[in-house]
């Protein structure tokens, strides 16, 4: 999964509930159909609610990969709808 | 010294329960309405569901005595409302902010300080008066004195209503699930149902033991917090059992965290740290004037069917909704 080369990176590290997700979120509405999307974050809740949110809004959740401790990295391809 | 041990008890296990279950009520409402997710309003229904049970069952057989809060309609709605606008700022609910203290969160550290200031200062400081006036203008009670509850409303007794409710409810939620076919896909956490079934448990050892030493009355944390102010500004002497609660939730939590090694201390930005506390301080100044938080009247007061502790949740709801709206919604629109 390292092979993939986000488009854009965003670090909510240190950000509680909801900011991680609803960042998420709207920078992935932004962004066009197939580029990728990188999430750093830090939040446990959050790292076990995105998945089920991106799959309600269409987006594809390619891997989430834990760093070390609470410190996970995820990787999305935008669905590109507005 | 029973206080200490059963306080600590009931705390870190409530505190253990909260991290492994990602048990916030300021999320399960936000997230009905943000994400359209309501896997932690099911937990908090379940946990509702089991108290009531619980408490029913204790009542009939003289384990305990409910007490209801008061049903003081002007300080429920203000003050419920203004915790729920703060507890949003916050980044979680009074056990939500408190149990992540335990997983290394500054913001949750200052967003408790908030909330033990903003209670103090309405205890005991210069909001009492205001928050005493409030109260006593807009209190109704039974005839013969007592605080209203669906129950005495109805003219019926607290056990068999309150196992009618339980009985219809089950069914009722079967039926809707049933319906509906869902099915929770697995997290690293706690399922919704066993976070729920455990939380309900907690405030049903909560109750008799806080009975025991002296408190009748199951779970809070907003008086626990001011418990410890008092005592740090040596207006009080000895934390009592709620205090003592409050800091086993913190014990527990970090236990939890360590174990799934999800501790970290975390450091936002000094514009979270400030707005966590402004939140905080909303959270207290609200909690106190409502006569209770998400805790002492959601999780606590609805199960003995206090008629304050149902319109003090409804309006934390709302409060937290109409601010969830203005800060995530509108901007994105």
């Amino acid at each position: 999964m390292t092979e993939i080369t986000p488009t854009k990176t965003l670090d909510v590290c240190g950000k509680i509930c909801p900011y991680p997700d609803m960042n998420t979120m709207t920078t992935l509405k932004k962004m066009k159909k197939g580029e990728i999307l990188e999430v750093l974050l830090d939040y446990p809740l959050s790292v076990e609610r995105i998945p089920r949110n991106l799959k309600k809004q269409g987006h594809k959740l390619l891997a989430t990969e834990q760093i070390d401790g609470p410190n996970h990295r995820m990787l999305i391809e935008a669905h590109g709808l507005k | 010294m029973e206080a200490v041990i059963t306080g600590l008890f009931v705390g870190i296990f409530f505190g253990f329960v909260l991290q492994r279950g990602r048990f916030c009520m300021n999320s399960a409402f936000r997230d009905v309405l943000l994400l359209k997710d309501n896997t932690l309003l099911k937990a908090v229904g379940i946990a509702l569901l089991v108290e009531l049970f619980g408490f029913a069952i204790m009542d009939m057989t003289g384990a305990i005595a409910i007490n209801p809060k008061p049903f003081w309609w002007g300080a429920n709605i203000l003050g419920s409302f203004v915790f729920g606008v703060g507890m949003v700022l916050a980044g979680g609910c009074a056990s939500g902010i408190t149990y992540r203290v335990g997983e290394g969160m500054i913001g949750a550290i200052t967003a408790v300080l908030g909330l033990s200031i903003g209670g103090y200062i309405t205890a005991a400081g210069f909001l009492k008066g205001f928050k005493s006036s409030l109260q006593e203008a807009t209190i109704i009670k039974t005839a013969d004195g007592a605080n209203l509850t669906l129950a005495n409303v109805l003219g019926m007794n607290y056990s068999t209503l309150a196992l009618i409710i339980f009985v219809v409810a089950v069914v009722a939620w079967i039926i809707v699930a049933r319906k509906n076919k869902e099915d929770y896909d697995g997290a690293a956490g706690w399922s919704w149902l066993s976070t729920g079934v455990l939380i309900g448990l907690a405030g049903i050892f909560a109750f008799p033991l806080s009975a025991a030493a002296g408190r009748n009355y199951p779970l809070g944390i907003t008086a626990g917090w001011i418990g410890v102010v008092k005592n740090i500004l040596g207006k009080a002497e000895g934390l009592d059992w709620l205090s003592w609660m409050v800091l086993g939730i913190m014990v527990g939590s970090f236990v939890a965290a360590m174990i799934a090694k999800e501790f970290k201390f975390r450091m936002p930005s000094v514009g979270d740290l400030l707005k966590t506390f402004g939140g905080g301080l909303l959270m207290g100044f609200g909690a106190v004037t409502s006569g209770g938080c998400n805790i002492g009247h959601l999780l606590s007061g609805v199960p003995q069917l206090s008629l304050g502790s149902i319109l003090a949740g409804i309006s934390i709801i709302l409060g937290s909704w109409a601010t969830s709206y203005l800060i995530f919604v509108r901007p994105n629109k």
